[in-house]
């Protein structure tokens, strides 16, 4: 039994350039999926594959069991909104929104009906004669996931569908979408380039770096197992610490970090004593005090200390080795140049494959 | 001192551009037989001259005539031209977008006397056709500039939007990319009749006597013997020009804002 | 994947075509029927093509030999377009004067004769004794021939078949093209002048100032241009407004000639082509930064200074293609020069029109405008070149 949507090992190239990679990716219906990556990662050129916009080069994609990559965008059933809304300017909210509806010659009396209540779902029946041009871009927003939603396609495909809003807008419509998903069982890709969106939106990510998938997963793995050094440096903020292996046993590595420190941290598959890999570790996973706690403890100097707000960030060094922590706020007396334990649990140290 | 200056210098230019055209005007409206001022009373004489003398009545008849018959030419030939040349699927675009604007830059009398020897061959010499295919030559690059700005500012995601929501090519082609690149297609009409119009070398070297136009009634007039009928023909062409002309801007202030509707930033 | 984008690309082809065949027809072919007219000369071969073939061998010493009568004799009786005929009779009289009377002798006694082989054009008429007229015919029958471009810029082939300057009373094509550059220049010079000025203050100007300085530029452009030029013949002729107004203030006594010479010619197009002059230089002004001036200013730079410096050569690339578009519409230029000009201020276009409609001389019209297109042609090529956004004239 295929999955729900199913990328075959498909590449595509533009001229002599590869965007898009023998990819995989397997969609379950019901799911909320991002795609994350910085700019030019290939991101719009998948949904666009799968909207029918672009051919694959190579390889097939799959839709409920159905091979669909030689079908045109009209022939899929599939809802997408662009990120500048590409609303009809010619015609009203209301004829925007029945459009779909028209095309699949669904009965003039029932498609009042439906456009009717689609619009009271996003709560812009009030709307519905003016034109897209007298709406202020979150209502062209919401109009445009109406009108993506209102033939109930099988899967909605979003393309940056936030980036033109506000931060304050752009929270409010992140709950919205996330609202309509769990409500009517939507599946959704998404496509973003905002890694905290994707985080709290999605029920999986994945992360792409030039056409490749580098990880995908639950947003929460993500965060707290990157696997390879892109994602943990691309996803929130890290401290990246080449460290040699002196040993490993039960599934923890002893490293030597350098300048006479020493760390143990949870060790993965295929990690043999004598071995120099990368690791990371969170800014806020390091508690800063006075005496040691937990099993690994690092005794370091207070360098910089920067004021955010709701937290501070505090640089440490030890000779050439240095790291950042994050944390509330800094108690006791510690200034620049004190001295302070840094401790992190093992669980905490995850090894990065590259 | 220097802004007096800039500002006489402004005024006297503004003055040098604008006087002829207002300052034959109101001799439309002259009791006398020259075209001279002071106007000693105002009659409608000329313009009662205008509209029942044989050899202007024609004229103007003639002119709406070929110009129809080159608008509609020119409009449904350069609107084809310019669909097929915007997506960039044919190879040396900008060759053939060249070859299609060349009529405007051709000196008016070159193409008169190649034209002429042509219809002459080809029997249309002198005919309302000919006139009218040659009128067309001119007009085609007005149109194909005009309805090429337009569909230049349809967003190509609009387009794409209609194609997933389950429309098929043609159905995209006449719900969304005609409609909004009719005003294109609209002032690019208005062009080519506004050309057609004023044409007068072309008119020359292929019209007979059966076809002259008003623009060439004109210029015979001025040539033989100029008398106010021609201010009141320039009267009427001057408010055909400007009533085309504000319908065209009109359409390109419109066709702006919806330019700008599409764009997500505009509340 | 690759038939996806032949049927785009044949769909496209499919909407282009129609246009394509038109301007393929209806101005490639025209342009090309011009130029052709310049060259072509079968007019008599067409005709006589017997006595073509066979007065080739003949070396212009005495008479042809009687081959070349025979095929005369046989080319004239079954010669039956009459238009055809004429044309080439025209064509050797031109050549050869009384040609006309001899061949209007020649052909009816041609006709009547009942066995072609019995008639001797000696005795038909005498004159086919004289070689000049079986030069001429000789002469007449190479299919193509440089006679008319060489024409357009005054030389012609004298007997020997060299290629010589036009008696200076012959021709005077080369006046005229020295003048319709120099009318060209004018104008340009004067656009040039007036429109730098007035661009740069349209551009320090804002709201409704500079809006009534652009609405002046644009009115004009979209007043019919026959308007324009019966507006100045009223302006300018003797008893019109600026006479009137110069005598009215005792500035003058009789009237000014402005009317039918050169100053009348050059005023009328510098109105008519300033707007093409006035929008390329103004749109690269808008383009400076506005505190570049006071930039250079605060350098130490007076104003003055600052304006050759700074906003001249920034400015450089407007005036240039304005001049460039302004110059390459004023030697094409026809109907202002032919309504307000004198006999001597008739430029190219004007004599190439009455080549073409007053003695259906197309050879030489053709000529004519091969050169003038030519030259358009160029200019237009520079222009595209370092134009940016092509601005073509409506004119
Ligand atoms: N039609 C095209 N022709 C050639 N190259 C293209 C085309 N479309 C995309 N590309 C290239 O493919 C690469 C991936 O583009 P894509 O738009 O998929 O990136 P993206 O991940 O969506 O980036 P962004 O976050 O900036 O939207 C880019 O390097 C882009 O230049
Ligand atoms: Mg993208």
């Amino acid at each position: 039994m295929r999955p729900f949507i199913q990328f075959e090992s498909v590449s595509k190239a533009f001229g002599s350039v590869t965007v898009v990679n023998a990819l995989d990716l397997a969609i379950e219906k019901g799911e909320f999926v991002s795609l994350l990556g910085p700019s030019g990662s290939g991101k719009t050129t998948i949904l666009m594959m799968l909207a029918g916009f672009e051919r694959p080069t190579q390889g097939a994609i799959y839709l409920d069991g159905k091979r669909i990559d030689h079908l045109p965008p009209y022939r899929r059933q599939m809802g997408v909104v662009f990120q500048n809304y590409a609303l009809f300017p010619h015609m009203s909210v209301a004829e925007n929104v029945a459009f779909p509806l028209e095309m699949q010659r669904v009965p003039r009396a029932e498609i009042a009906e439906r456009v009717e209540r689609a619009l009271d779902m996003v709560k812009l029946k009030h709307l519905k004669d003016r034109r897209p041009s007298q709406l202020s871009g979150g209502q062209q927003q919401r109009i445009a996931l109406t009108r993506a939603l209102v033939f109930e396609p099988s899967v909605i495909l979003m393309d940056e569908p936030l980036g033109a809003l506000d931060k304050q807008l752009r929270e409010h419509m992140q709950l919205e979408i996330r609202e309509l998903h769990k409500r009517l069982g939507l599946t959704i890709v998404f496509v973003t380039h905002d890694q905290s969106e994707a985080l709290t939106m999605s029920d999986r990510i994945a992360v792409f770096n030039a056409g490749r998938i580098e990880q995908i997963d639950d947003p929460q793995v993500i965060y707290d197992t990157p696997r390879t050094r892109f994602v943990a440096e691309f996803i929130g903020e890290t401290n990246l610490i080449e460290a040699k292996v002196a040993s490993v046993d039960n599934h923890v590595a002893h490293l030597s970090l350098g300048a006479g420190l020493s760390a143990r941290a949870h060790a993965g598959n295929g990690l043999s004593a004598g071995q120099t890999a990368s690791f990371s570790l969170r800014p806020e996973r390091i508690r800063l005090g006075a005496a040691p706690e937990g099993s690994n403890a690092l005794d370091m100097t207070i360098a910089d200390c920067i004021y955010h707000g709701d937290h501070m960030r505090v640089q440490l060094t030890h000779d050439d080795f240095s790291l950042v922590a994050r944390c509330e706020r800094l108690a006791g007396n510690w200034t620049i140049g004190a001295s302070v334990v840094a401790s992190f649990d093992p669980s905490d140290c995850t090894v990065l494959t590259q | 001192m220097f802004r007096a200056l800039q500002i006489t210098f402004g005024i006297a230019i503004v003055i040098f551009l604008l006087m002829p055209i207002f300052a034959i005007l109101p001799l439309a409206f002259t009791s006398s037989v020259f075209l001279n001022y002071p106007i000693p009373a105002y009659s409608m004489r000329w313009m009662h001259e205008l509209t029942t003398a044989d050899v202007w009545r024609t004229s103007i008849v003639n002119s709406l005539i070929i110009g129809s018959g080159a608008t509609v030419l020119a409009t449904v030939l350069g609107t084809l031209a310019s669909l097929g040349m915007r997506k960039g699927a044919l190879p040396m675009v900008s060759l053939l977008r060249t070859l299609f604007l060349l009529p405007m830059v051709v000196p008016a009398v070159v193409l008169g006397v190649g034209m002429q020897i042509f219809l002459v061959r080809l029997g249309l010499a002198s005919t309302y056709l000919g006139v009218t295919i040659a009128h067309s030559v001119l007009c085609i690059p007005f149109v194909i500039v005009s309805v090429s700005a337009a569909l230049q500012g349809i967003d190509p995601s609009i387009e794409r939007a209609a194609s997933s929501l389950g429309a098929p090519p043609v159905t995209v082609f006449r719900r969304v990319t005609l409609p909004l690149a009719i005003p294109g297609v609209v002032s690019g009409a208005i062009f080519a009749f506004a050309t057609s119009l004023d044409e007068v070398v072309l008119t020359l070297f292929v019209a007979g006597p059966n076809q002259r136009t008003l623009a060439r009634q004109m210029f015979s007039s001025i040539r033989e013997n100029i008398n106010p009928t021609v201010a009141a023909a320039a009267l009427l062409l001057i408010i055909g020009t400007l009533c085309l002309g504000g319908l065209a801007a009109l359409l390109r202030w419109r066709q702006k804002r919806s330019a700008l509707m599409t764009a997500p930033s505009a509340i | 994947m690759k038939a996806a984008i032949l049927r785009e690309r044949s769909g496209a082809l499919l909407l282009v075509s129609p246009v394509l065949v038109f301007m393929a027809v209806f101005f490639l072919w025209p342009l090309w029927a011009m130029v052709t007219a310049a060259f072509v000369d079968d007019a008599v071969s067409k005709v006589l093509p017997r006595t073509a073939a066979s007065i080739v061998s003949w070396d212009g010493q005495g008479i042809p030999s009687e081959a070349a009568h025979k095929a005369l004799v046989q080319d004239l009786r079954v010669a039956t377009d009459e238009q055809a005929l004429g044309e080439a009779v025209r064509r050797l009289n031109s050549a050869a004067s009384g040609f006309r009377t001899l061949l209007g002798r020649t052909i009816p006694a041609v006709k009547a004769a009942s066995d072609p082989a019995q008639v001797d054009l000696l005795t038909v008429d005498p004159r086919w004794k004289d070689t000049r007229f079986w030069v001429a015919l000789k002469e007449a029958m190479p299919p193509y021939t440089d006679r008319n471009i060489l024409a357009a810029v005054d030389m012609k082939r004298d007997g020997s078949g060299s290629i010589v300057l036009e008696g200076a009373d012959a021709s005077a094509h080369r006046l005229i093209m020295l003048r319709t550059l120099l009318v060209a220049a004018m104008v340009t010079i004067a656009c040039a002048v007036i429109g730098l000025p007035y661009a740069m203050l349209a551009a320090s100007l804002t709201g409704w100032k500079r809006s009534v300085l652009l609405l002046a530029v644009v009115l004009p452009l979209w007043t019919s241009l026959l308007v324009r030029t019966a507006a100045w013949f009223i302006l300018l002729q003797n008893e019109g407004l600026i006479n009137g107004a110069l005598q009215a203030i005792g500035l003058i006594n009789s009237p000014l000639p402005l009317i039918f010479n050169r100053l009348g010619v050059v005023i009328a197009m510098t109105h008519v082509l300033l707007p093409f002059m006035v929008l390329p230089i103004y749109s690269v002004i808008l383009g400076i930064p506005g505190n570049l001036m006071s930039a250079a200013q605060s350098m130490g730079a007076g104003p003055v200074r600052a304006f050759w410096r700074v906003l001249l050569p920034l400015s450089l690339p407007g005036i240039l293609s304005g001049s460039l578009l302004v110059f390459m519409v004023a030697i094409g230029y026809y109907i202002t020069p032919a309504l307000l000009g004198g006999a001597n201020d008739q430029m190219i276009s004007s004599v190439i029109a009455f080549y073409a409609t007053g003695t259906a001389n197309w050879g030489l019209a053709g000529a004519l405008g091969l050169i003038l297109l030519v030259v358009t042609t160029v200019l237009y090529t520079i222009y595209g070149r370092f134009s940016t956004s092509p601005q073509v004239p409506g004119a």
